[in-house]
């Protein structure tokens, strides 16, 4: 049975965790990390780099390195272009499609860039599982996290690059909602649980009641784009503003690419790296110097407090769609890096009026309760069950432009909703129906989700055909979208084209082109492990048959022709061992192992030289 | 008259209608076209339910049915688990408010508002003078507001305005709750349906008039905040 993880693919870092023994468990690097950074950077020669190497190539080569991808997922060129600016990677696409993001020579969609942070997720935990002796250690199921305000298109995208990375996608399951299943609150209380969850691009806010295991989500809110980036915006324009080094960024994340020509991107990665310490240090001192200048917490909180304050509007709705006061909230659990600041907890302290959990590490508390999610699947553990809600509501365009709402947000999932639909006009075979996600009333300010022609309608008179048009959001958060005529039982089977998606069609050719990809990198470094065993391998038996000692060893103890042997295994392996055969260098790596298997054991014996036994090539033995 | 009775797809033995797994094999059934929220949660079609008790044969329902206990079932309980699971969470959705509760209600023994014309006609006739009387005192604060009054001077004569539609509609919440009283009772002593139509005709124009209010006060709201 292979392996199943949760995974949180965050704007900043990404984690992946699993279940031990039903105890969930952050997979971390040999050095003890756990946090792969979500950054993804192509070299000059097209080796795709992902993680801390990504981020590192950042000041190097940044034209070539995308990060945040997060805030561009499941969203066209169009939505796009007022922030696309502030990044130095380049977007494109066409008005109305969803956005390509540069990286190197190509370009990709989001959900590909996103897989190849998965994909290294994925490389990590079977690296784990494979040090830990499992017989099985393939990765391909996940539970994969999303903010709980994600739309529908932003779900779709997030499948979409689980898909693309090899992953089947168990669940996609809300951030905020994950974290209520790590702390594992079931096991201690029933009662009302408020999940505070600020990111670096996204905050979420979940209103949960937990009964009997069951962890009923009664309303979600946020806003998915507001975050920790906004707070290290704001810093560093104090900083630049107060050095006068350069223009102030504009106010949007990665602003750093739009500065004028006085700085360069060296210098304010510089700044960025002193206000995320800055940061940091604030949350335990009152006072510290920041680019020469004395600045203390209090400055910090001015600062920044109307950015936290913008997180306080979303909570009450939150609460005011649960019908809950602040009062009757029992539990409150902090999650996200931005909670680590003194201020935040303040604020969500006073508004609830008690003091906030903080026992787990809140950049991995999520990974941590998608482990847990993922564990429920497989294992069909009936301990505790995650109703959820959808967060926004689903409507379909009416007359003058107006959305008639079908699901209602905070919904618990799964849900359904219908409508009926007729003609206009007689004979009329086809109807033109718009999906869209929101809370507002007219179309042009709600999210578009799909547009699709409902055809196939038999002709009647104008106004008899009675279509039914079935949507079902699924326990992803995901919808689709079936019809039926009702008069003559004529079910159609409609092609959602989503509007800012990828079709399915697309992504198995994204899936089949990461195969290709993976399959050559994986072909070549193969080849370049071969070719490296085999050199060190020619190296320690030429150096061997060069030794002086060889001579007495190989008049005492060689048999008749074992020289000539080792010879021609020798001159074998040199023919094959700079072509592109690996099986082939692998054969003959082994052929001049055993032709020397003798020679190293008597030179082992006689304590004459270890170099050749040690260079033996046992795996592939 | 409905069935009573349904197949169960996996073995084809029978099952009674609402039952939600198959007696004999004991797999989950699928979703037939027949039943309805009361029936499916196992409620009788009461107006004043227990709050505590719906919420209690939510949970344990969802417990049985929801897709994470069914991830490694043959796709046709996936599905069967997904329908049930959608099922009980619009049903809960639907019974867990008052106002809902009624008007599913109404549907449910055809008592609903026909068509859209009756479901948005101009004036219920019981709220014309109110109304009459609000659309005046409106035109009038509007004529001022265009004039350049403040709005800090009309805002309580809107105020004063808008309070005996406010007066109306707590009436309305109180007419609710005794016809939904009356229903009850009705289905307690197991009415016979001509008996209990009355009820439902009254649920339904109080509901018109209800909706009617909401939107109403709804256009002020709006004109407040503008």
């Amino acid at each position: 049975m292979s392996r199943v993880v949760g995974i949180d693919l965050g704007t900043t870092n990404s984690l992946v965790a699993y279940a031990r023994d039903g105890a969930p468990v952050v997979i971390r690097d040999s050095r003890g990390d756990a946090l792969v950074p979500s950054v993804v950077s192509a070299a000059e020669d097209g080796t795709i780099h992902v993680g801390r190497e990504a981020q590192r190539r950042l000041l190097t080569d940044a034209q070539r390195t995308v990060y945040s991808v997060k805030r561009f997922m499941g969203r066209g060129i169009d939505d796009v272009a007022g922030e696309a600016r502030h990044f130095p990677f380049s977007t494109s696409g066409d008005a109305g499609s969803v956005v390509r993001i540069g990286l190197g020579s190509r370009t990709f969609t989001p959900p590909e860039i996103s897989a190849f942070i998965l994909r290294e997720l994925k490389a990590r935990a079977e690296a784990y599982f494979r040090a830990e002796g499992d017989p099985a250690p393939e990765v391909d199921r996940a539970v994969i996290t999303v903010p709980a305000y994600f739309n529908d298109a932003q779900r779709t995208a997030t499948r979409d690059a689980g898909r693309i990375a090899g992953l089947e996608v168990l669940r996609i399951i809300n951030e905020p909602t994950a974290a209520s299943l790590a702390y594992g609150l079931d096991k201690r209380h029933s009662g009302v649980i408020a999940v505070y969850d600020l990111g670096g691009g996204t905050f979420d806010i979940s209103i949960l009641r937990v009964e009997e295991g069951v962890f009923q989500v009664l309303a979600t809110n946020g806003d998915t784009h507001l975050g920790g980036d906004d707070i290290d915006l704001a810093l560093m324009q104090r900083v630049l503003a107060g050095a006068e080094i350069g223009p102030a960024p504009d106010p949007a994340p990665g602003a750093e690419a739009s500065a004028g020509p006085a700085l360069t991107r060296e210098q304010i990665q510089e700044v960025r790296r002193a206000v995320i310490q800055a940061k940091i240090d604030l949350s335990d001192r009152e006072e510290i110097t920041l680019a020469g200048r004395r600045f203390t917490r209090s400055d910090f909180e001015a600062l920044v407090r109307p950015i936290v304050e913008r997180t306080l509007g979303p909570c009450r709705q939150a609460l005011a769609d649960a019908g809950l006061e602040p009062s009757q909230v029992d539990e409150v659990v902090l999650v996200g890096g931005s909670t680590r600041i003194p201020l935040v907890r303040r604020l969500v302290a006073d508004l609830f009026g008690r003091t906030p959990h903080s026992e787990l590490n809140p950049d991995e508390v999520v990974a941590l309760g998608a482990a847990v999610q993922a564990d429920i699947l497989v294992t069909g553990n009936r301990e505790m069950l995650l109703l959820d809600v959808t967060p926004l509501s689903l409507g379909i365009e009416t007359m003058g432009g107006v959305t008639s709402k079908i699901i209602v947000r905070n919904s618990t999932i799964p849900a359904t909703g219908s409508e009926m639909f007729t003609t206009a006009v007689d004979n009329q075979t086809a109807v033109d129906v718009h999906v869209l996600q929101g809370e507002r009333e007219l179309v042009a300010d709600n999210r578009s989700l799909a547009r699709f022609k409902l055809g196939g309608i038999p002709p009647m008179p104008a106004g008899l055909p009675r279509v039914q048009v079935r949507f079902q959001i699924d326990a992803n958060g995901i919808l689709s979208v079936t019809a039926a005529e009702l008069r003559t039982s004529v079910v159609q089977a409609i092609e959602v084209r989503p509007s800012y998606g990828l079709t399915d069609a697309e992504v198995e050719r994204m899936l089949l082109d990461s195969f290709e990809h993976a399959e050559a990198d994986f072909a070549a470094r193969l080849l370049v492990e071969a070719k490296n065993e085999a050199e060190s391998v020619v190296r320690a038996t030429a150096k061997s048959l060069r030794a002086p000692e060889l001579a007495a060893i190989a008049a005492a103890e060689l048999a008749p022709g074992e020289r000539e042997r080792i010879d021609a295994a020798l001159a074998a392996l040199e023919a094959v061992r700079h072509l592109g055969d690996r099986d082939a260098i692998i054969a003959a790596t082994q052929a001049l192992n055993d032709a020397t298997r003798h020679l190293a054991e008597v030179m082992m014996n006689r304590s004459v030289q270890a170099a050749l036994a040690g260079k033996r090539v046992d795996k592939y033995a | 008259m409905p069935p009573t009775i349904q197949a169960c797809r996996e073995c084809g033995g029978g099952a009674p209608i609402d039952a939600h797994f198959c007696p004999q094999c004991s797999k989950i059934l699928s979703l037939g076209q027949h039943g309805d929220y009361f029936a499916f949660l196992g409620l009788p079609r009461r107006l004043m339910l227990d709050a505590a008790d719906l919420e209690q044969r939510f949970r344990m329902l969802s417990r049985q049915f929801h897709p994470d206990f069914f991830y490694n079932a043959a796709p046709a309980e996936r599905r069967a688990s997904l329908e049930r699971s959608s099922y009980l969470n619009d049903a809960y959705r639907t019974l867990k408010q008052p106002v809902s509760r009624i008007e599913y209600l109404l549907q449910l023994e055809g008592a609903a508002a026909r068509t859209p014309q009756e479901q948005s006609r101009q004036v219920p006739p019981a709220l014309l003078e109110e109304v009459f009387a609000l659309n005046e005192e409106l035109d009038e604060i509007r004529g001022q507001r265009a004039a350049g009054a403040a709005a800090r001077v009309l805002a309580p004569r809107l105020e004063r305005a808008r309070q005996p539609i406010e007066r109306r509609r707590d009436e309305h919440e109180r007419q609710l709750a005794a016809l939904s009283a009356e229903w009850d009772a009705l289905l307690d002593r197991a009415a016979a349906p001509a008996a209990r139509r009355p009820v439902l005709d009254a649920l339904r124009e109080c509901m018109l008039e209800r909706n009617y209010i909401r939107n109403l006060l709804a256009g002020i709201e709006r004109e407040l905040g503008d």
